[in-house]
């Protein structure tokens, strides 16, 4: 399969699949430490969505599906598919616990990504075309412009049942 | 389709490892899953750690060349005793919430 287009399809997966995970473990429904807090509550000052602003900053704080997905990938590319991916999950595990989090979101990505790559493999997409495209998912939730993704994010919270209660 | 046989091995090696560690976990009583919502619990349970925590342990030895299926039996023994006495002692749960 052509390079570009894979690293656009790995892309879309990475994508769906650490922000529904993310998602529905809760982390738009409250910050997990004070960091998120913060984050969150500058997010929504700057126009953003609180929920979508405790999504952004629980991310940033603790491994959460973002990191399981992007770590099971570079694992995966490094030790192989899926022994990479189950050696990340436990690594996930270790490093949410770490982080003052129970460590479901980051673990499940990282599971669910490995049997997205065990299957991609199949029609040509590696686990180097998923690096880059989880680089690629992130910069859209935490590089180009926080508010405007923090308002996506607080939507999808809001469809799953997810949107925080604070204020 | 063709499956080899080390495939097979290596499928029923980590079905063993959970299979081995989740029966322990029930020796030792420990819950078979957290306390709902279970997506803010620390409860170190049958299905989450200790199944997750035995496929990845198996996942390493089998990279480091120790294969077999007792090699996977004696993961899960060992996972389920782990969680059980020494992971809350390694990775404590925080003290108090940092949020409010």
């Amino acid at each position: 399969m052509n390079e570009i287009i894979a690293i656009i399809i790995a892309a879309v997966l990475s994508w769906i699949n650490f922000v529904l995970i993310d998602t529905w473990m809760g982390l738009p429904e409250e910050p997990g430490v004070k960091g998120a807090e913060v984050i969150g509550r500058a997010v929504k000052k700057r126009g953003g969505d609180l929920a979508g602003g405790f999504f952004q900053g629980n991310i940033v704080c603790s491994p959460d599906a973002s990191a399981g997905t992007l770590l099971a990938s570079a694992a995966c590319y490094t030790i192989g598919t899926p022994e990479g991916g189950l050696i990340a999950a436990v690594i996930v595990y270790f490093g949410n616990r770490l982080c003052a989090d129970p460590g479901y979101a980051g673990t499940t990505g990282a599971l669910t990504i490995t049997a997205i790559i065990f299957a991609a493999s199949y029609i040509g997409i590696g686990p180097a075309d998923f690096i880059v495209g989880m680089v690629l998912a992130i910069v859209t939730i935490q590089g180009l412009h926080h508010p405007l993704a923090s308002k996506l994010l607080g939507r999808i919270a809001k469809k799953m049942g997810r949107h925080t209660k604070l204020t | 389709m063709i499956i080899h046989a080390n495939v097979l091995l290596t499928i029923s090696s980590y079905i063993l490892a959970v299979a081995s560690a989740m029966i322990l976990g029930l020796v030792l009583r420990l819950p078979i899953l957290p306390e709902k919502p279970m997506r803010y619990s620390w409860t170190v349970s049958i299905i989450f750690p200790t199944s997750v925590l035995a496929v990845g342990f198996t996942a390493v030895l089998f990279k480091l060349g120790y294969n077999g299926l007792l090699v996977a039996v004696l993961v899960g023994v060992f996972t389920a005793i782990f969680a059980k006495y020494f992971l809350e002692r390694v990775l404590p749960r925080p003290q108090m919430e940092e949020s409010s």
